[in-house]
């Protein structure tokens, strides 16, 4: 074995091609973890107010939040879908030219919705621990994020490993999924369908 | 050099929670601006009255912010006329709501099983002295968004430190005849919604022994205490409701 006499042994078994591949993702995965870290950290030190800018026409900034998650939810789905659709994983369609734009601009609505609501958990509530719901949707919360965020900087690089955009988009979505129901189908569970 | 699309949508993202943020803020600090103002220029006790009838045909978001009675102290925190703050005690050992309205506040505490007071008081220019039966009692300060202090009850002590909510979070009360005893129920709904809530069997009773109350329904007001159902009222500051 010549590698292991050289002077700094890699250790990886089949040398290159899958290493380099996969080195372009250590940045977008540091960026998106930093993103949850800092997300995190916010809500846990930041004092929660409690009040922000009231929404005409709903009775409560949290009937407001599981409204808009819900909104944000209903276009993930299509995002889901759609990238299905995409990859050539629904045998009876094959992808239509404009699958890409509806995409892209699915998921740039539901992220634009999903900040919205997560400013004001982060302003009027904050990072919260104190039970099993609360504390898997504050975490999860962060973690959408960081994961998006890795997602958009692993879209502008090339040569990425095919594994890497379906993995993110998928983590993103499951979180979502996670996020919406710990708050949204929970609190309409408890309060009814309110306004 | 031509910006790819994704990392315009984060730039948008960015820009969008920085501007939500900002105007969370605004909006916070108009709101004492307001209370600080309407203080300064207001006559307190009509003007107290007039606020109460107005506030309670408005709705609550109006409420919030046409109240013409708060008062700045001292050290610079502005005093909503009206507000409701609820929370957790420190150590996870039971709940706290304090409801001002006007010259009056209500305040309880449970944990959901045996511990639980009920507390009245009057507030003076942001601070709170309440005592209850048994020795109950609790000193806070408040201010707008939040409350902090101590409450004891059954000779503990909690310390708290608890934010201001809107319906549907806030303080329910139930008093109902069940079995020819008089009941009294109280729940706290705190901001993310979880219930607590503790339940006194005969109100009349030498030493009572509260115990869990049964699950507050938040859509209908009621919650079945055995086979009878007994509806709650809340006790809501933007509403008056309960005082």
């Amino acid at each position: 074995m010549a590698a292991s006499l050289g002077p700094p042994a890699p250790t990886s078994q089949n040398p290159v091609q899958p290493d380099s591949a996969a080195k372009l993702l250590v940045i977008p995965a540091l960026v998106g973890c930093l993103v949850a870290l800092t997300l995190g950290i916010y809500g846990r030190l930041h004092s929660p107010t409690g009040v922000a800018v009231d929404i005409v026409g709903f009775s409560s900034p949290a009937t407001v939040k599981a409204w808009l998650a819900s909104v944000a939810l209903l276009f993930a789905v299509i995002q889901f879908g759609s990238s299905l659709v995409m990859y050539g994983k629904v045998p009876w369609i094959s992808a239509p030219s404009w699958i890409g734009g509806l995409h892209r601009w699915s998921g740039r609505i539901a992220f634009i919705v999903t900040v919205t609501v997560a400013v004001h958990c982060l302003y009027a509530l904050g990072f919260e621990t104190f039970n099993a719901r609360v504390l898997v949707h504050s975490i999860a919360g962060c973690l959408f994020f960081g994961t998006f965020t890795a997602k958009m900087l692993a879209l502008t690089r090339r040569g990425m490993p095919y594994w890497v955009l379906p993995l993110l988009g998928g983590l993103a979505f499951a979180l979502l999924v996670l996020i919406w129901f710990t708050s949204a189908f929970w609190f309409f569970s408890i309060f009814g369908f309110r306004r | 050099m031509k910006i790819s699309t994704p990392i315009i949508t984060l730039i948008v993202g960015v820009a969008l929670a920085a501007s939500l943020l900002f105007s969370d803020m605004t909006a916070v600090s108009t709101k004492k601006a307001d209370l600080a103002a309407a203080a300064a220029s207001a006559s307190a006790a009509a003007a107290a009255s007039a606020a109460a009838t107005a506030s309670a045909a408005a709705s609550p978001a109006d409420a919030q912010s046409s109240s013409a009675t708060a008062s700045p102290t001292a050290s610079g925190f502005v005093i909503p006329p009206h507000a409701n703050y609820v929370g957790q005690v420190q150590g996870d050992r039971g709940s706290v709501a304090v409801v001002v309205h006007d010259s009056f506040a209500i305040a309880y505490f449970c944990n959901g099983g045996t511990q639980e007071a009920w507390l009245k008081g009057t507030p003076h220019n942001g601070k709170l002295s309440m005592t209850g039966n048994d020795g109950a009692r609790l000193t806070a300060n408040y201010a707008l968004g939040h409350a902090r202090g101590t409450v004891v009850v059954n000779g503990i002590s909690y310390v708290f430190s608890i934010i201001a909510v809107h319906r549907p979070s806030g303080l329910f009360e139930s008093i109902a005849v069940v079995r020819g005893a008089t009941i009294k129920a109280g729940w706290i709904v705190l901001a993310n919604g979880t219930q607590v809530g503790s339940l006194n069997p005969n109100v009349n009773a030498a030493k009572p022994v509260s115990q869990a109350a049964p699950k507050l329904n938040l859509s209908t007001l009621t919650a079945q205490d055995g086979n009878v159902t007994i509806t709650a009222t809340p006790i809501d500051a933007e509403t008056g409701s309960g005082f």
